[in-house]
């Protein structure tokens, strides 16, 4: 169990870590589709550059940023011991 | 000592069973194979292919029955990260995701691609922002855990009532996509599919609950997966020599674009507000595949896959089975699982597009209408394509596809045995039946736990919750049916506008009750009620053309409404009780025990020293 004096700064971190792993996301989202068509001159692995990204790219940043926020927040409850007992 | 979920160990032979399932399943299908080759009659062979995975679902289904509350409603909290993150990858595609999306990725090229961005975004907002918090409350359905955290009953009823509806169209929307797949594969109407199908998915899960509902999920993840998996990556291997339709498309792609070029079809650039998305039924190719911004406008594209992610991230339905995992932890996990697993699904749709779309393109458009190939001929008879316009040479304007059509479409076109085709299907209709349990669980649960359980005392003896859950099951069940066969609206359209009423009216609030520690249950009544009316009526209005924006969009108006009526409440109103703030505190810290099944012990305790 964490001590109480432990909650806000658990909380704050937790916080920050939540907007650093959701706003690139999103960025990524809206701004990569709206690119497509200007970025399909170009080739990647013989596929059009802006439908790759859009449809590749954001699915590999969608894993990313998942599989970054479960480390990341698993460190931090760790760092308040706010950790589950095992 | 308290019991934690940690006693409860989970089962270490999981890995072996559904290994034997996937070797067992295989060999299904090598059979009919084998008797295909043999020449038995087409009616066998496709009864085997409807009925074989039907009886493996439900022998899994029946098996694991459940006594206790914690079984029925939650699985006994032992489903591990990957099994759990697999059931919830494939449940929130389902049918929609199987059968619409293909087809729409078919005939309107990249502009699908906003519905498959909001699935995978759907999920990744859920294991950021609600999954491990909803986790460590462990109620057993959203509206529970919404009462609790606002210490309102009135909360609970509200949330049960509204929630039930973007719940209810899904099923309805599963339902006719499980329907069409199994009318497809047993050559019957598909009204009376409807009925069939619901009785095989309320016979498999109506004996355990959530345990039946995950573990017979499993299989139909499993069959899904392989059965999108066969046709798609023996036709990569027949064109590129490697077998992963993902990454390798690209080459087919480049000569579907020059084709189209060469076909003239033309550049269409669609208002930034369209929402052009193609109909159930026949519908007509019209723009390049790799375009953008063709039927769906660039700003509709961009509010579409926020929609449907924030419809996923806060469904009621999926929400329940973050209860399922072991601990916050898993829960979490389960979430990146889900995320990859959706993620290989609709990287392989678009290349099932574009491998059947390069073929109509190679071997149908301009070519003369008397001497078409074999298997177009097929797709004709079957009346999965037609030509409307009797020209010397067919043209694309009079050129139409069954948008449901096209998953099972690729392997009639690439020619492979009618066994394949009947496999894509068996995969359709395993995804949408994953999808059909966990909505129906969920509407279930709710009517159980949250209308009836919910108004006086939770301290019903277990069986009693068990058996309203199943009637509550039973009777969701009856009002799907007939829905789905008295009003067949399209299913995808049922399904987008299940997503944003979820959206609008369970988004928001959930959103304010774990990240905004001083709302209160005013709050979360205004913003419930002001989410759901306002979206409703924009979707009328939307319909009805009263208004420019597509009804899909509707959480746009209301999603931002319901924000501030939520906060606005909750300025104007006192702070939360102490006990809500407790909650609070305590559902953001992964550490510690359950608190729903803490609550659920000292009820238990408390009445034991009374009687």
């Amino acid at each position: 169990m964490m001590e109480r004096n432990e909650r806000k700064p658990y909380w704050r971190h937790t916080k920050v870590q939540m907007l650093t792993s959701l706003l690139p996301f999103v960025l990524a989202m809206t701004v990569l589709p709206l690119y497509a068509d200007a970025l399909n001159d170009k080739r990647i692995l013989g596929m059009p550059l802006g439908y790759f990204l859009a449809c590749h790219g954001l699915v590999v940043i969608a894993f990313v940023t998942i599989a970054v926020f479960v480390n990341r927040q698993d460190a931090i409850d760790h760092w308040h011991g706010a950790h589950e007992d095992l | 000592m308290a019991i934690t979920a940690r006693t409860r160990l989970v089962n270490p032979r999981l890995g072996t069973y559904f290994g034997i399932f996937a070797a067992a399943f295989a060999a299904l299908v090598l059979m009919a194979l084998m008797l295909e080759q043999l020449g038995v009659g087409d009616g066998l062979v496709r009864l085997m292919m409807f009925a074989g995975p039907l009886a493996f679902f439900a022998a899994i289904g029946v098996g694991s029955r459940a006594q206790e509350a914690r079984d029925y409603f939650a699985c006994g909290r032992r489903v591990p990260a990957f099994f759990n993150g697999l059931v919830l990858g494939v449940a929130a595609l389902g049918g929609a995701g199987f059968l619409a999306l293909t087809g729409a990725l078919f005939i309107i090229g990249f502009d699908a691609i906003c519905l498959a961005v909001g699935w995978y975004a759907g999920l990744v907002f859920m294991g950021v922002l609600f999954a491990p918090f909803v986790r460590k409350y462990g109620a057993y359905t959203l509206p529970t855990f919404l009462g609790r955290r606002f210490e309102s009953r009135t909360v609970r009823i509200v949330a049960a009532a509204i929630l039930s509806v973007p719940i209810l169209l899904l099923l309805v929307a599963e339902a006719r996509f499980a329907a069409y797949a199994a009318a497809w594969l047993l050559g019957q109407s598909e009204r009376l599919m409807v009925a069939v199908v619901m009785t095989c998915a309320t016979a498999i899960i109506i004996a355990g609950g959530m345990r039946s509902a995950t573990w017979s999920s499993v299989a139909k993840a499993i069959v899904a997966l392989l059965a999108l998996a066969v046709p798609v990556t023996t036709v990569a291997l027949m064109v590129s020599n490697l077998p992963l339709p993902q990454m390798t498309h690209g080459n087919v792609l480049r000569l579907l674009t020059r084709a189209e070029i060469n076909q003239g079809v033309p550049i269409v650039l669609a208002p930034a507000l369209a929402f052009d998305l193609p109909r159930e039924g026949v519908e007509q190719l019209v723009k390049r595949f790799i375009q953008s911004f063709g039927s769906i406008g660039s700003l509709s594209f961009v509010l579409m896959s926020f929609v449907a992610a924030a419809g996923i991230a806060a469904s009621p339905a999926l929400l329940m089975r973050s209860g399922t995992t072991p601990g916050v932890y898993e829960a979490r996990k389960s979430l990146g699982w889900a995320v990859l697993v959706t993620g290989i699904v609709l990287l392989t749709l678009p290349a099932v597009a574009v491998y059947l779309r390069a073929l109509v393109f190679e071997q149908v458009v301009g070519h003369p209408g008397d001497s078409l190939p074999a298997w177009f001929q097929l797709l004709q008879q079957a009346g999965i394509a037609r030509i409307e316009a009797k020209t010397q040479v067919v043209r694309l304007a009079g050129l139409g596809f069954e948008r449901d059509a096209v998953l099972f479409a690729l392997p009639i076109a690439a020619g492979f045995p009618q066994v394949i085709v009947y496999l894509a299907l068996a995969g359709a209709l395993a995804a949408a039946l994953a999808a059909l349990a966990s909505s129906l669980l969920a509407i279930g649960a709710i009517l159980a736990e949250d209308i009836v359980y919910g108004l006086p005392d939770e301290t019903a003896p277990e069986s009693a919750r068990i058996g309203t859950a199943r009637v509550a099951m039973l009777g969701a069940a009856f009002v799907a049916t007939w829905l789905a066969i008295a009003a067949p609206a399209d299913p995808l359209q049922l399904f987008l506008w299940s997503l944003t009423l979820s959206a609008s009216a369970s988004f928001p609030v959930l959103l304010l009750a774990i990240w905004v520690k001083r709302t209160n249950a005013w709050g979360a009544l205004a913003g419930m009620i002001t989410g759901f009316v306002v979206a409703v009526v924009t979707m009328l209005l939307g319909e009805t053309g009263a208004i420019g924006l597509p009804s899909p969009l509707a959480a746009v108006v209301g999603l931002p409404l319901a924000f501030v009526a939520a906060l606005g409440a909750t300025k104007l109103t006192p702070a939360p009780g102490r006990n809500a703030l407790d909650i609070v505190r305590e559902v953001r810290v992964p550490g510690g025990e359950t608190l729903y099944d803490r609550e659920l012990r000292l009820l238990r305790l408390k009445n034991r020293t009374a009687a």
